[in-house]
């Protein structure tokens, strides 16, 4: 994994997670790797492995069942869809308008531009 | 102290050091070979027969030589700067590193070499019979030369290992200068003693007497008395490479 | 684990290489050591291996004087040193006369670092390259399982890929009861590796912390301009990089090369960073 230098490595983690599961990698009640598995993985210290599981227990993403391991929760999927959600809106969104206004792209312009996007993806995939 | 000495680990270390010096060992003996086989031959030419004096008189010129380049090699690694972090992080005690190294320096030396000796000497004489006249028979090893010899090495041979494991540079040189000094002070003290004892009888140790009286005494100190020696002298000088081991930082 | 007091070394009529160092390591943890070149890393290592002996001071190590090199206490103490060579025969002979030393090496995991590796255990040593002949090092190493596993500059020598196969590997290797401690000049290569960090500067420990605990005391990035007041120590590179007080913004990745030039250049300010609690503009 190529870690960006902003988030500390935990949360880069944890991102990576969502990203599994969202994309459905990692279906919800089933188990996920271990946390040496994570580790060897993804090139970090176990103890920084930890933290990211915890950080997602805590977030009601996953579970543990002691002596087995962890899995996504029941309704992970959702809870993942909502966090990243929000993040999207309240991070990414301000951005992005900011750019907007200082380069002069008006919401039409990008609204043509967003449908143009999808229409291609569209394409794609048929 | 059960725990740092094993009979397993200095087992396990002879091994070790043995599997390491496995090349150097094989050209080693095959360059004495060659040159015992040259020997024992030489021998041979006159009376087609190996007396048992014959073949100590060349067995002993290698024996102890290569026994002694042996003390030197085998404490190598405890001297290169590459490979002596290795040796002396590896869980084995001082003990055990001295007992490992004497027993191969002198026991199991002193067995292969006589048998590699022998099997060279049975050669020659093979060897005598295809191209000469000479009669079969079978290498005379023990003889009390032989024991003498070997005597002698058990005697010399701890001096060396404590030279090879406190020199780092150099180390056969200082170690036989070392103990050409320790003679030569032995001597001196010898016949500062000896004038101080008899220069009330007018005896100097040049004269017949002097050499009589010490040709008594030498009688009376050998047999028994040589071995205590050996023994007493040995584990001395075994005690002190066991403080120089202890002591030295890689 | 180790326990280290007033540590104090000199080479006979030499300067000092370490000024009353004490440190404390426990298992669980992977230490990185880090410092200039001739700053008493390799010394410190040494020492704790028990291959050198204090001027002055103590280094315990599972509560043994290692300079005694105890068999009890070797059993458990094992040194990847930097500059080492290996004998020249082949893999599975190293392996057979050294293994047996170690009660708890594990014959399956020396085999199957050395397959990771893409070694053979059939291959001569003395036919490697240098970074094959460390793999080989390393692999025995991590396979002696002591408690205590002390690498000095494991990473020189390995090519890239090797780089990351090997942070693979110590991630893999590290358990709660092993303590891993790893010296080097390369900071980069085992950023993600470590989680405490040791720096030496002029023969003294001038920083001893958790990663977790800097990273809660510090800041890592492009300040922005209403920051500049918290700005401990910044560096002139493209978008101009710094470290700062972390005050109430978010918890960022540690860059440790920044750190560690921040640490030489500011020491004083860094540590009043990390030994006081911030208490700031939130009230």
């Amino acid at each position: 994994m190529d870690f960006d230098n902003s988030k500390p490595i935990y949360l880069q983690i944890v991102d990576f997670f969502y990203e599994s599961i969202l994309a459905r990698r990692w279906p919800e009640g089933e188990r996920i790797p271990s946390v040496r598995e994570v580790a060897m993985m993804v090139e970090v210290n176990p103890n920084t492995a930890i933290r990211a599981f915890n950080y997602l227990q805590d977030e009601g993403v996953i579970y543990n069942k002691r002596g087995i391991g962890y899995f996504v929760s029941e309704n992970g999927y959702k809870k993942v869809l909502d966090i990243k959600r929000k993040e999207f809106i309240e991070l990414t969104l301000p951005d992005v308008f900011k750019k907007m206004i200082l380069l002069d792209v008006k919401l039409e312009e990008m609204s043509n531009s967003y449908n143009q996007y999808v229409n291609d993806i569209d394409h794609e995939n048929k | 102290m059960a725990q740092e000495f094993s009979i397993k680990r200095i087992g396990g270390f002879i091994y070790r050091d043995i599997v390491l010096l496995k090349s150097t060992i094989i050209t080693g003996l095959s360059v004495t070979g060659g040159l015992l086989f040259i020997g024992f031959l030489f021998n041979l030419r006159e009376d087609y027969h190996l007396t048992p004096n014959e073949f100590v008189s060349v067995f002993f010129k290698f024996y102890i030589p290569v026994g002694l380049l042996l003390c030197f090699t085998i404490f190598k690694e405890a001297h290169s700067q590459k490979t002596n972090q290795f040796y002396f992080s590896l869980p084995v005690s001082s003990y055990e590193r001295i007992a490992a190294a004497w027993f191969t320096t002198s026991i199991i030396y002193t067995v292969v070499f006589t048998t590699f000796g022998f099997l060279v000497g049975q050669f020659a004489i093979v060897t005598g019979i295809v191209v000469s006249q000479a009669n079969f028979h079978v290498v005379p090893i023990f003889s009390e030369n032989y024991w003498k010899v070997v005597a002698f090495y058990f005697l010399i041979q701890p001096t060396f290992l404590l030279g090879a494991v406190t020199f780092s540079k150099n180390r056969i040189g200082k170690t036989l200068l070392s103990i050409l000094l320790i003679v030569f002070g032995l001597v001196v003290y010898n016949f500062i003693l000896f004038g101080v004892l008899n220069i009330g009888y007018e005896v100097f140790s040049g004269e017949k007497l002097a050499s009589d009286a010490f040709d008594l005494t030498s009688n009376d100190f050998s047999g028994i008395g040589s071995w205590f020696w050996i023994i007493v002298l040995g584990i001395g000088i075994l005690l002190a490479t066991y403080y120089k081991i202890t002591e030295k930082e890689a | 684990m180790v326990e280290i007091n007033n540590l104090q070394f000199h080479y006979p009529k030499s300067r000092t290489i370490l000024d009353n160092v004490s440190l404390d390591f426990t298992p669980g943890n992977i230490y990185g050591l880090f410092g200039k070149n001739g700053e008493g890393k390799s010394t410190l290592m040494k020492i704790i291996a028990g291959l050198l002996f204090p001027t002055a001071g103590n280094c315990y190590v599972l509560n043994e004087i290692t300079s005694k090199r105890k068999v009890k206490s070797l059993k458990d103490i094992f040194i990847v040193s930097e500059d080492f060579e290996l004998p020249s025969i082949k893999i599975s002979t190293y392996e057979k006369i050294n293994a047996p030393f170690y009660p708890k090496f594990s014959k399956n995991q020396f085999y199957d670092l050395i397959k990771e590796f893409k070694l053979s255990p059939d291959q001569k040593i003395s036919t490697l390259s240098f970074g094959q002949k460390k793999k080989v090092f390393i692999a025995f190493g991590i396979a002696t399982n002591t408690k205590l596993l002390l690498m000095d500059e494991p990473t020189n020598g390995l090519d890239i890929p090797s780089k990351s196969q090997f942070r693979k590997i110590m991630a893999s290797a590290v358990d709660q009861g092993k303590c891993i401690i790893i010296s080097t000049h390369q900071v980069r290569d085992l950023h993600s590796l470590i989680n405490h960090v040791i720096i030496l500067d002029q023969s003294k420990v001038v920083i001893d912390k958790p990663l977790s605990f800097i990273s809660e005391h510090l800041w890592f990035g492009k300040p922005k301009h209403h920051d500049q007041d918290a700005v401990i120590y910044s560096e002139m590179t493209f978008g101009g990089k710094a470290v700062l007080y972390k005050q109430d913004k978010d918890e960022t990745d540690i860059d440790l090369e920044l750190l560690f030039n921040a640490v030489l250049s500011e020491p004083e300010q860094i540590n009043n960073a990390l030994n006081t609690a911030y208490h700031g503009a939130r009230i």
